[in-house]
């Protein structure tokens, strides 16, 4: 195993809860989705990795050398948390000069950073209002800057794109691309599939403290594709509709949600079965409204990796 | 610059902005408002007893040395100085965790003890820039008149009085620090040792009392005649310079305790 963050035998627990369990990964250059639901364990693993926690067992490293009290190593890191707190009374340029300033940056570096820092998020013009009355998304962004400001070769990011808005959030999406690109260790967090996906291909998944699943997010699609799926669809005629899929052998159930009108169904081949629905569609001339899969979503996929 | 200056000239820049960043959230927090409001209180004391002197409201036979006396033993150094290093020491760590913002400074490439010092140093700030205008305030509102031969008489007893407040400020201040850094219900326990031991040890016979702050305070307060100096009459005084010493070396102690708590324990952000 080898990587610039690396766990092994990693737990933690607090009392008798365990909140990460013998965890062993190993991350390298680029952007790796940390994907798992709320309350899976996310949080804890990045805070062992930016040395807030110390392990209860096994250890995590960075270049090699453990991270807790290192101090040295956190010129290398940028976090950027997910609480949304700050120190409110501050201008977002005097917060980032301050971090920069600890980060032993002599007060024209200092001011040369911050300023490159608050255009690379979009907050120039913001940079001398109070961060009290910052926007959620603003908030949001400064405490991206404040992360990266330092130039750091690790960056962890525990959802950084909660409360962004949609043009936001493709801008930081795109700033996480291009940092994975350039060569930096970039762990982000999220619990939403299409978020990780959109960044990158290669995901730690963790459920219930564990990694369940490490690699490319491709195979966890596919491992997906290979359990029925639940297929959601609002039209005008939900009963005919049903009278007509039902005569498919991959279809293995049909239930009806008259107050939506709507039917959900249970297909076994769902390529298939999207190929084959559009013809359907205009042959019976029924108007399709609304679809979507229940099961297109993180929580199907690690009901499906713990069963 | 050499590279040991270039160095020290960034811990000193680390260890202010820490400073910086505490002295504003201190400042502006409700503490401040009640502090503000104990400060007055004491301004209107002093001038309430300079009035009772100047136009013999009620035969009041006390000097303005008795009162400035009682006002420094009573309403500043056991009430404002207590106070004020209860209410900021215990906050410097758990401000931050309650506001979700240690964090930002538990990533940063510096010690933990750097953090803990930088932010004892804008309690000790704070602390002296509180109380320090208040007690020269009243001294002048007390002893400014037309018979300028008590002001300049007791200036080296007011000058003592603030030597003595810094160092009230220094030890108090470093052992309620600890405790904010130690226990999660640190105000209630200092509180508990503020109030509740410091208020009974010092009245009872024995050496038991020399396991308080106040004990080392009290040896080298200068005015005998103030409910201060009763329990000093229960036991002896401590000689001025032990109790000096010992004042110095009870904050050296309990700051570096707290830097040792801060560096070794985890503190728990709720998310």
């Amino acid at each position: 195993m080898t990587g610039i963050v690396e766990a092994s035998g990693l737990s933690k627990w607090y009392g008798q809860v365990i909140a990460v369990n013998k965890v062993s990964f190993a991350v390298g250059p680029g952007v790796t989705g940390l994907l798992g639901p709320n309350g899976a364990g996310k949080s804890t693993l990045m805070k062992l990795i930016t040395g807030q926690l110390r392990p209860s067992q096994g250890q995590v490293t960075l270049f090699g050398q453990r991270i807790w009290n290192n101090y040295g190593l956190f010129m290398r890191i940028g976090l950027c948390p997910e609480q949304d707190s700050f120190y409110e009374r501050m201008t977002g340029a005097e917060f980032l000069a301050a971090l920069l300033r600890i980060h032993g940056f002599s007060e024209a570096e200092a001011g040369r950073r911050t300023t490159s820092a608050l255009e690379l998020v979009d907050l120039a013009a913001a940079g001398d209002k109070k961060i009290g009355a910052y926007s959620k998304g603003m908030r949001q962004r400064i405490k991206l800057a404040q992360a990266v400001a330092h130039d750091p070769e690790v960056l962890v990011l525990d959802e950084p794109l909660a409360g962004m808005d949609p043009v936001a959030r493709r801008e930081t999406i795109r700033l996480v691309r291009g940092w994975g690109k350039a060569g930096k260790c970039v762990i982000v967090s999220s619990h939403i599939l299409h978020e990780i996906e959109a960044m990158t291909p290669t995901i730690l998944l963790i459920h219930n403290g564990q990694v369940l699943a490490e690699g490319d997010v491709h195979q966890i699609r596919d491992l997906i594709d290979k359990h029925p799926h639940h297929i959601f669809i609002r039209c005008s005629e939900p009963r005919r509709l049903a009278e007509i899929l039902v005569r498919f052998s991959d279809v293995l159930s049909v239930r009806f949600q008259p107050e939506a009108n709507a039917l959900t169904l249970e297909s076994a081949q769902p390529d298939e079965f999207y190929q084959r629905l559009p013809d359907l569609l205009l042959r019976h001339e029924i108007d399709l409204e609304e679809i979507s899969s229940p099961d297109d979503n993180l929580q199907a996929v690690f009901h499906y990796l713990v069963k | 610059m050499s590279p040991v200056m270039s160095s020290l000239a960034r811990t000193w820049r680390e260890f202010r902005t820490i400073a910086f960043l505490t002295l504003d959230t201190l400042f502006w927090s409700k503490k401040t408002i009640f502090v503000a409001f104990i400060s007055v209180f004491i301004l209107g004391l002093s001038i309430l007893a300079r009035l009772i002197l100047t136009y013999n409201w009620v035969r009041a036979p006390f000097t303005p040395a008795q009162v400035f006396g009682t006002l420094m033993s009573t309403a500043v150094i056991h009430f404002l100085v207590v106070f004020i290093t209860l209410f900021y020491g215990t906050a410097l760590i758990s401000e931050e965790v309650e506001g979700k913002t240690l964090t930002y400074l538990f990533v940063r490439p510096i010690p933990k003890p750097v953090i803990m010092l930088g932010k004892y140093l804008a309690l000790v700030w704070i602390a002296l820039l509180l109380v320090l205008p208040s007690i020269v305030s009243s001294y002048l509102i007390l002893y400014l008149g037309s018979d300028l031969g008590p002001f300049f008489e007791d200036a080296g007893a007011l000058a003592k009085d603030l030597g003595i407040v810094a160092l009230a400020i220094l030890a108090y201040g470093a052992f309620f620090s600890l405790l904010g850094a130690w226990l999660k219900h640190s105000i209630l326990a200092g509180l508990l040792y503020a109030f509740g031991w410091e208020g009974i040890i010092p009245y009872l016979p024995g050496y038991l009392r020399k396991l308080t702050i106040t004990h080392y305070i009290q040896s080298i307060f200068p005015h005998d005649d103030t409910p201060g100096a009763i329990a000093m009459l229960v036991g002896e005084r401590t000689p001025p310079l032990e109790s000096i010493l010992t004042l110095v070396l009870l904050a050296a102690f309990f700051l570096s305790t707290a830097c040792l708590i801060l560096r070794e324990k985890e503190y728990i952000i709720e998310q």
